[in-house]
């Protein structure tokens, strides 16, 4: 990358602190549940910045065990699912689709109960 | 704007008989596709808080006309289920469209100050045993009654769920499987009911007592009992609960001797358990139908853009449900 610090990531941080610190107490109840929101939805788009690669590689990799092709996406799994061309009784399938899920919501929600129990 | 709303409020109240002058009009975060707007009307003798619900006109696929709600309300009264008193219903080519007026049910319907504030903390250990009670009302609920209503038997929400999910060309291997895997299952052939179908914190107010009123009838149809038990059992409605199976305030050991003791259907907890699968993945299918809302131009909002990134909250769910033990 040829951008300067701060990084997006970095920039983000910056917004949804203003938000938080400036912006949160000034507003009327309903557009203070719309703020919320608005920062639950930085949080994941910096999450994704920091972590959403690596998180991606991992599943990606998962994936080579399972599927025969070079076409390692959620798409071709899916359709793979769909078309019962994997064993859905197969263990290292079930393992695989808890991986990507665990991967998704730790950048969308990892406060979310789920998650947490299953990373305990 | 809210002088015109204010005057049209008073018209309409006018035309059932309420006499009063409209103030101090206030907007209530409500559903995301709904108008909430709380206001008094006064007159010499007497003031009384009311609501306004209203439809936006861009409702998702699965919901009712607003005022067909306030026609379930005035049935659901008659049999005991706890809902506000609807005062006047308005037409989509009304100067207040597709709307209605109830009085105002004091209490609180936010999920998480229900959960957390002390003032509720002897109404939670009640609450899913009421809950129950209040649901096996509504099942009992005479059909004929629902004409208006469309029929959803579970296979065939399953279908339009899943092609639902299948026209947003947005693959999840996770629902692939769990389409495949509820379509093995065996939803019981039950008596068709009235069915509330979002049956939940958020959907239902609260006070110290417990549980006062059901609101929120949008996404009601003539289905499945078994549908709303399963949808307040799901992790998707617990907020951040976990370990309260029920809307994350109760055992599901309590919903169901609440449920039982009023209904001619008798339920057990290996019953639902398929309902909660479904009702987790009509809710990520749900989620997508609002977030495309808003990625395909038809709803600018922060929230239906939000949304469409708890679909993942709802495939973690059932995998929990399915491989790992989850309840």
């Amino acid at each position: 990358m040829i951008f300067d610090r701060p990084t997006s990531s970095e920039l983000i941080k910056a917004v949804m602190d203003f938000l938080d610190t400036k912006i949160k107490d000034e507003l009327p109840p309903h557009l203070a549940f719309k703020l919320r929101i608005t920062n639950n939805v930085l949080g994941m788009v910096q999450r994704e910045i920091d972590q959403g690669e690596q998180l991606s590689e991992e599943v990606i990799k998962a994936m080579s065990a399972i599927i025969k092709s070079d076409d390692l996406t959620t798409k071709e799994l899916s359709n793979l699912i769909k078309n019962e061309d994997l064993d859905l009784s197969d263990e290292a399938l079930k393992d695989l689709l808890v991986l990507l899920s665990k991967n998704k919501i730790a950048v969308d929600n990892p406060n979310y109960s789920t998650y947490k129990k299953l990373i305990k | 704007m809210q002088e015109e709303l204010a005057s049209a409020l008073s018209k309409k109240l006018l035309e059932v008989g309420i006499e009063g002058k409209v103030s101090n009009l206030e907007p209530l975060t409500g559903g995301a596709s709904k108008e909430i707007w709380k206001f008094e009307v006064s007159n010499a003798k007497q003031s009384a808080k009311m609501i306004l619900r209203r439809g936006s006109g861009i409702e998702g696929p699965l919901a009712i006309k607003t005022a067909d709600e306030a026609r379930i309300q005035k049935e659901v009264i008659k049999v005991g289920a706890p809902v506000p008193i609807i005062l006047a219903v308005s037409k989509n080519d009304e100067e207040l469209g597709d709307s209605y007026i109830m009085h105002f049910v004091e209490g609180e319907s936010i999920a998480r100050k229900i959960l957390r504030d002390k003032e509720y903390k002897k109404a939670l250990p009640i609450l899913a045993y009421q809950c129950g009670e209040a649901i096996a009302k509504i099942h009992n609920v005479d059909i004929n009654n629902f004409s208006f209503l469309p029929k959803k038997p579970a296979e065939d929400q399953l279908e339009d769920l899943y092609s639902t999910y299948q026209s947003f060309e947005q693959p999840s291997p996770v629902f692939e499987y769990a389409y495949l895997w509820l379509k093995e299952q065996d939803f019981g052939n039950f008596q068709e009911s009235l069915v509330h179908g979002d049956f939940r914190l958020g959907n239902i107010i609260v006070n110290a007592e417990g549980l006062q009123s059901i609101i929120d009838w949008e996404l009601a149809h003539i289905g499945n009992p078994l549908q709303d038990l399963g949808w307040v059992c799901g992790n998707s409605w617990r907020f951040g609960k976990n370990d309260k199976v029920v809307g994350g305030f109760g055992e599901i050991e309590d919903l169901l001797e609440g449920y039982n003791s009023i209904s001619k259907l008798k339920v057990d907890k290996e019953m639902v358990k398929c309902w909660q699968v479904f009702g987790t993945f009509r809710w990520g299918v749900i989620c997508l139908i609002q977030a495309y809302a808003h990625l395909n131009g038809t709803i600018n909002s922060i929230e239906k853009a939000a949304i469409g990134r708890r679909v993942s909250e709802t495939e973690i769910d059932i995998v929990d449900l399915l491989f790992l033990g989850g309840e």
